[in-house]
């Protein structure tokens, strides 16, 4: 995964914080549009997402079967503490959106890789890093089919 | 009644009671919760219903979505909100959690309101149509927190259980005290009961072998006399045998003495005497026999002490134990010490003798014990008679090759 020294990661959030945007009207997690993806990382970025919160990581996604990129939407890059590598296969499940430019994007909820699935939010998409109760640890559990 | 039937008669109501309190509680606290939930929700129905009749006003004035929203981030309580068109398409939506939207185009519009749990707590929903002034149909689906009714659901829980603790608590120390109380009484009457049906026994027991001493005391005295006209008769090569057979049953005589005094039942006459000239006279007696002559009896203490006693019983007490430890002392010295003090009287004999084996100690009070060869076993027992008849205590404590110490509390004056 790319590096920011702490000097970036400060002025990053400074200008995240001023320039951050307003909730798209399909930017949500939407249960009714799930889907499951599988395919190698292309591309990892860092983006602001939402009003007022730290930078995203954000994993560009090509589907092994279509060749179809997806911009994937993982979680607050404070949350994730793997090393993502590009080439690297992921399986993805999450609620699929269309922006604006006809982007395919895709909020993960779960993420599968080496050996391991990463919890990100609940199955009404409550983002696990904001759970209440000390419940923003991150969720792991062996590999199984997403079920 | 049985220990475990008495335990269930405190136990069972203990039980019930704490029971019916949890059951009534319960049912109460359900109650109150299903109210208040009502209460709460109708309180979010009725803000929601303003919060739509704003939102049609900025609407009509051409306000966005979006700013229709931003003037409502401040409301903490409300997760999310969402303004969709007639087709249920969203124009703009804002959440309080980064894409946190629980919105299902499958069951919105089933209900007007329904609740959701989450990691934050439960979620009050609410979706509503309604029609702006420009006659354009909307509607709102908006998420309020429940937090605070939770907060306070949890808080009745809590002190709900510290009561409820409390409560038991006491009852089962309460409960377990009444079921000691009764089972005390219980076994002291059943002990009391035992030992006034012992006494009956010992009775019936004294009343035949009495009887039975006496019709074998006549024989013997006549047999006695007889002896002694034989022996006063008889040849000089018989007169020996004859003299033997009568000391064997003057032996008999007085076994069988012994035996009744043993069985009988005390009679006290007490009377006031000088506890320290009955021991000086048992000292001269005993002087007479024999006893003292290498061994030497002292007296010490209080020098006026005064018993309301049975003063011939009294005098076979100290006799017993005196004679024994003279018995068992070879050398030295076998001290009584008495002492009194707030009405109670303790005397204490020590010798320097042999001291007690396990054995003897165990056994030492039991009548027709003895570890002597004349021994009847008797002395010790008819003392701790004695001493018991007057409301006294025995006791004793001895080492072996150190000697023996026999103590004795009985009241004063």
């Amino acid at each position: 995964m790319k590096r920011l020294s702490l000097r970036g990661w400060i002025l990053f959030l400074f200008f995240t914080t001023l320039f951050s945007y307003g909730q798209k009207k399909e930017h949500f997690y939407n249960v009714d549009k799930e889907v499951t993806v599988k395919g190698s990382i292309k591309e990892i970025k860092m983006e602001p997402l939402y009003k007022n919160t730290s930078p995203f990581l954000i994993v560009i996604l090509e589907e092994k079967k279509t060749k179809n990129t997806f911009n994937v939407e993982i979680s607050p890059v404070w949350f994730f503490d793997h090393d993502f590598h590009q080439g690297e296969s992921l399986v993805i499940r999450g609620s699929l959106y269309q922006s604006e430019d006809s982007a395919q994007n895709i909020i993960a909820r779960e993420v599968q890789f080496s050996g391991q699935i990463l919890l990100l939010r609940d199955k009404h998409g409550f983002p696990n890093w904001r759970g209440g109760k000390g419940q923003t640890r991150r969720k792991w559990r062996r590999k199984k089919d997403f079920s | 009644m049985k220990k475990k039937a008495l335990f269930l008669f405190f136990f069972l109501p203990l039980i019930g009671i704490v029971l019916l309190f949890f059951v009534l509680s319960t049912v109460n606290r359900s109650y109150i919760k299903t109210k208040v939930e009502d209460l709460v929700k109708e309180q979010l129905r009725s803000t929601a219903e303003i919060l739509k009749a704003n939102i049609s006003h900025y609407l009509s004035e051409d306000y966005k979505a979006d700013e229709i929203f931003e003037l409502y981030s401040g409301e903490e309580n409300i997760y999310y909100m969402a303004l969709l068109d007639d087709k249920k398409n969203i124009l703009g939506w804002r959440s309080q959690f980064e894409g946190y939207l629980p919105l299902s185009r499958q069951t919105i519009g089933e209900k007007e309101s329904w609740v959701i749990d989450s990691p934050v707590g439960k979620i009050y929903n609410f979706f509503s149509s309604f029609t702006a002034p420009d006659n354009k149909n909307y509607h709102i689906y908006l998420g309020y927190s429940l937090v605070n009714l939770e907060e306070m659901m949890a808080y009745s829980q809590r002190n709900f259980i510290i009561l409820f603790s409390v409560i038991a608590g006491i009852g089962i120390v309460f409960f377990l005290g009444i079921y000691q109380i009764q089972a005390r009484y219980i076994k002291k009457e059943k002990e009391s009961e035992k030992e006034k049906r012992e006494k009956e026994r010992f009775r019936e027991i004294s009343a035949f072998t009495s009887g039975i001493a006496h019709e074998i005391k006549n024989p013997l005295n006549s047999l006695s006399l007889l002896l002694e006209l034989l022996q006063k008769r008889s040849s000089r090569e018989l007169r020996e045998d004859v003299s033997q057979g009568r000391t064997e049953v003057q032996k008999i005589s007085r076994i069988i003495d012994l035996f009744s005094a043993a069985l009988k039942p005390m009679n006290l006459q007490k009377e006031k005497f000088v506890l320290k000239d009955l021991i000086e006279d048992i000292f001269e007696s005993l002087r007479r026999e024999g006893f003292s002559e290498s061994v030497d009896l002292q007296y010490s203490g209080d020098k006026e002490v005064i018993i309301n006693a049975d003063k011939a019983l009294m005098s076979q007490v100290f006799l017993n134990l005196l004679r024994n430890s003279l018995e068992a002392t070879e050398k030295g010295a076998v001290r009584v010490q008495v002492k009194e003090y707030r009405k109670k009287v303790t005397i204490t004999i020590t010798d320097s003798g042999r001291g007690m084996s396990d054995e003897e100690k165990k056994r030492i009070f039991e009548p027709f014990y003895s570890n002597k060869k004349q021994g009847m076993g008797v002395g010790l027992y008819l003392t701790k008679k004695i001493i018991e008849a007057h409301q006294g205590r025995i006791s004793f404590d001895s080492h072996r090759g150190q000697g023996t110490s026999f103590s004795i509390q009985i009241k004063g004056e």
